[in-house]
């Protein structure tokens, strides 16, 4: 009924540009699958909760240069004047920023160095006790550190007793347990872990097994340069980070302020490359499909215009304008079932050749087939209109020219 | 002949303006995206030092413990102790040596004349300059007595001179590191490099320093890194002497060898002095292990070139073949259709040779075309990089041998894809043209 024989033999006489057809549709199919994929994988990477309100903090560095302060009182003295500025819901001196690709990790271990020991490697940000409510993430077990439990610190003689850790790192230390109360050693020294810290992200968004491990250490150590996190009230971060210069610079005037940045900034400029890849890869495939559909369009006008004479005898023998339509479209049909055969064998060899060279997780047979459907779909459309066009071609015009 | 066969393909574009636009625009998106991601590929896998690349050497030593490994591909440390690095350093060896760390002060003048500002600084051994081809536009590099006495005085690039002082001319001037009063002895052209690959561990696309110090200010001043500190055992560091006696890896060394015989000789130093170490209770392994890389294999070591961009390259590759099958199957759509007047060119003597070669000037023209619309497309994608990654600055650009390659490749690219059509249509039998008409 769909006269696929007739079809297929006129398809014989014309093999070249069935080929290449075939061959477009082909490599389509192999490269739309595979760079979907890796899309998919960067966008789930980029729109991961990291715990915390993004567009509310942020962070900058004060260099002191001048050296008629003590740097311990002079950050305390800098933390009261930031938590009184309007808007500003609480504000800290941290070791580290989140999401910045920049900080300090270690191993935490069941015992103490020399001992042998399993040993698990986590990020550690060393703060005072406001730091949980800068950041402002969720204290799921046992209690913030306290005042007297943050240890001031100029040359790292002293070492603190307690500290807060996230559930993933207590977790892989105890499995099993409930980590609340367990002594951790960093190092030789033990810490007691008094809270459990639900979702945080560490510095380092691409380090998969370090991301969720973090510890807060109640410790204020500042160098000549460090670092302030500050959260605001929503929509007012913009307002308070333009007054943080003159208010540094009117409490202490020998230093200097720098990357004074939004958090989600920071977090844009670590995962940059990223976003860059992705946004390239979508680039890549809509014009690929936009070439692709172009090219069936433009070999079926030409097939068309090749016989029109033919059409217009088929129609005047009384074939009827369906007829003509299901011809060019199942002759496309045809080609393109081919092509995605191939294309699905060349999808599955490139995600193959990916993962084996490069850190590319395996590819999913679905995206193959949502693939493989759109671009059948894609070259239905894109073969419609020149097949409704011979199929209006005057009878008429068969017997004109003979 | 050439010109009248330009001539043709020009007639022919205007005859089919739809089908050659459309062709020239298929190359050109081809040619774009494929260039794109080629020049940045280019660009970050290019020689930055061309003129000296075999001979500058990464050292790396193995002073770790049996069984403790490292994150590098072969297990090595990327960078050295403080220890080793002053040995290597003031071995009595003839090689020009380079003893190198990042670290950064808030610069001033102590005064109000220029604002203070936070600024990386290299800590260079003298050599350095040299070694990296860094040319002086005033004064020179430290003496190797004001190297020895650790002097506080610096080498500036012609920028930070003209922000600190307004003039590139500023040697004898002092400024300020912090609370250390520095004396300009030199002043550089500003060191423009794409990739800092003396100093790999803290972003390979960074950018070069703009002040230069003494090597031997870390000790008298105790200045610490800016770059990464990595540790592989338990050691306590309470004062800054503990770091320098460390088994802590935060310091970069380059020695200069001009010849096979030079390497071999500084190799057979460090294999005595590895063994010197040993008997100090250092170096326990059981085999002497060391590297020395040069320019290009320490940053293919580094893998600077990422993934992504490898990726991207082969995508677009494999794009620009769908873009010529494409165009392959419009020329043929194209020139078949212009049989009968290739038959009667031929009727007329035109040779199988002269029709065949008509066809491949004009293939050739669209390839041109396509080039040209090529570079404006890859230079939109270069820009739309630059927006979105700062650091790509300068790596998302397209050098002169980028900018010829693109036309190169269109006009190849399409004149392969139109080798086969002109060929079919070359061999058209006139008689059956002719019949018809």
């Amino acid at each position: 009924m769909l006269e696929i024989k007739p079809i297929f033999n006129a398809l014989l006489r014309s093999k070249v540009g069935a080929v290449l057809l075939l061959i477009q549709i082909a490599i389509t199919t192999a490269i739309v699958s595979n760079a979907a994929f890796i899309i998919k994988d960067r966008l789930d990477y980029l729109n991961q909760p990291t715990g915390y309100e993004e567009e509310n903090i942020f962070k900058f560095n004060v260099m002191t240069f001048g050296t008629d302060v003590d740097l311990i009182q002079q950050v305390d003295l800098d933390e009261q004047m930031l938590r009184a500025m309007p808007g500003v819901v609480d504000a800290v001196q941290i070791s580290a920023v989140p999401l910045s690709g920049g900080g300090s990790s270690t191993g935490f271990r069941l015992k103490p160095v020399p001992e042998k020991s399993k040993s698990v490697n986590a990020s550690y940000f060393e703060t005072d006790e406001h730091g949980l409510n800068t950041l402002g993430v969720n204290l799921i077990a046992g209690r913030n550190f306290t005042e007297d439990e943050v240890v001031l610190n100029r040359d790292y003689s002293k070492f603190p007793k307690v500290a807060l850790a996230t559930k993933a790192l207590m977790d892989e230390l105890y499995p099993g347990e409930d980590g609340l109360g367990k002594v951790i050693y960093m190092g030789d020294q033990p810490l007691t872990i008094v809270g459990i810290i639900g979702m945080m992200k560490g510095p380092w968004l691409k380090l998969e097994n370090r991301k969720d491990k973090s510890v807060l250490l109640p410790t204020v150590s500042p160098g000549k340069l460090h670092q302030f996190l500050v959260r605001t009230e929503p929509e007012r971060r913009a307002e308070v980070m333009k007054q943080i210069e003159s208010a540094m610079h009117s409490n202490y005037a020998k230093r200097v302020i720098q990357d004074l940045t939004g958090l989600d900034v920071k977090k844009a400029d670590y995962v940059a490359e990223d976003r860059l890849m992705m946004r390239m890869l979508v680039i890549l495939i809509s014009v690929l499909v936009l070439v692709t559909a172009l090219g069936i369009f433009g070999l079926t006008l030409f097939n068309i215009n090749k016989r029109t004479k033919q059409i217009g005898t088929r129609r005047a023998l009384g074939a009827r304008k369906s007829a003509i339509i299901s011809y060019f479209v199942v002759e496309n049909s045809l080609i393109c079932i081919a092509g995605l055969v191939l294309g699905v064998c060349g999808a599955v060899l490139l995600g193959q050749q990916l993962m084996a060279h490069y850190s590319v997780p395996a590819l999913s047979n679905w995206y193959v087939a949502i693939t493989a459907v759109a671009v059948f779909v894609m070259s239905l459309l894109a073969v419609i209109g020149p097949a409704r066009r011979a199929a209006n071609i005057d009878p008429s015009i068969a017997t004109r020219t003979i | 002949m050439f010109s009248h066969y330009i001539d043709l393909s020009w007639r022919s574009f205007k005859r089919t303006p739809l089908v050659s636009l459309l062709m020239v625009i298929a190359i050109g998106v081809g040619i774009g995206i494929t260039m794109t991601s080629l020049s940045v590929y280019h660009m970050m896998s290019m020689d930055p030092i061309p003129e000296k690349s075999d001979k500058l050497f990464a050292v790396q030593l193995q002073s770790m413990d049996e069984g403790e490994s490292w994150w590098s591909p072969d297990s090595m440390p990327y960078q050295l102790t403080y220890r080793d690095t002053e040995n290597l350093l003031n071995a009595d060896l003839p090689f020009k040596r380079a003893a190198l760390m990042k670290t950064g002060f808030s610069v001033h003048l102590n005064s109000d004349k220029v604002k203070p500002f936070l600024e990386q600084t290299r800590v260079a051994s003298r050599d350095a300059f040299d070694m990296f081809n860094l040319s002086f536009i005033n004064g020179g590099v430290w003496s190797k007595e004001q190297e020895s006495s650790a002097a506080p005085v610096a080498v500036i690039s012609q920028s930070i001179s003209k922000k600190l002082f307004g003039t590139s001319n500023s040697v004898g001037e002092t400024f300020y590191l912090d609370d250390l009063s520095v004396r300009v002895v030199g002043v550089i052209e500003d060191w423009k490099l794409h990739i800092k690959y003396f100093d790999l561990n803290n972003g390979s696309f960074n950018k070069p320093e703009h002040i230069f110090i003494p090597f031997s200010l870390i000790k008298a001043n105790e200045i610490d890194t800016w770059g990464n500190t990595n540790g592989w055992k338990h050691e306590p560091v309470k004062v800054f002497n503990d770091k320098l006696q460390s088994e802590k890896f935060w310091l970069q060394f380059w020695v200069e060898l001009n010849n096979a015989s030079e390497k071999r000789v500084f190799e057979a130093y460090l294999e005595n002095y590895i063994a010197e170490e040993k008997k100090a209770g250092r170096f326990t392994r059981e085999k002497a292990e060391y590297k020395l890389r040069d320019v290009n294999q320490w940053i293919s070591y580094w893998e600077v070139v990422n993934e992504d961009n490898k990726i991207m390259v082969a995508l677009s590759f494999m794009f620009l073949a769908v873009c010529l099958a494409n165009i392959l199957g419009l020329l043929l759509a194209k020139f078949l259709r212009r049989a009968p007047e290739v038959g009667v060119r031929r009727a007329l003597g035109a040779s199988k040779k002269q029709v065949f070669f008509q066809h491949i000037v004009e293939v050739g023209m669209l390839g041109l075309f396509g080039g040209v619309i090529g570079i404006i497309v890859a230079q939109v994608g270069l820009f739309g990089i630059r927006q979105s990654l700062s650091y790509y600055d300068a790596l998302a650009n397209m050098d002169i041998s980028m900018l010829m390659t693109a036309p190169l490749i269109a006009i190849s690219a399409c004149i392969i894809a139109g080798l086969y059509p002109a060929w079919l249509v070359c061999n058209t039998t006139p008689a059956t043209y002719l019949k018809t008409q």
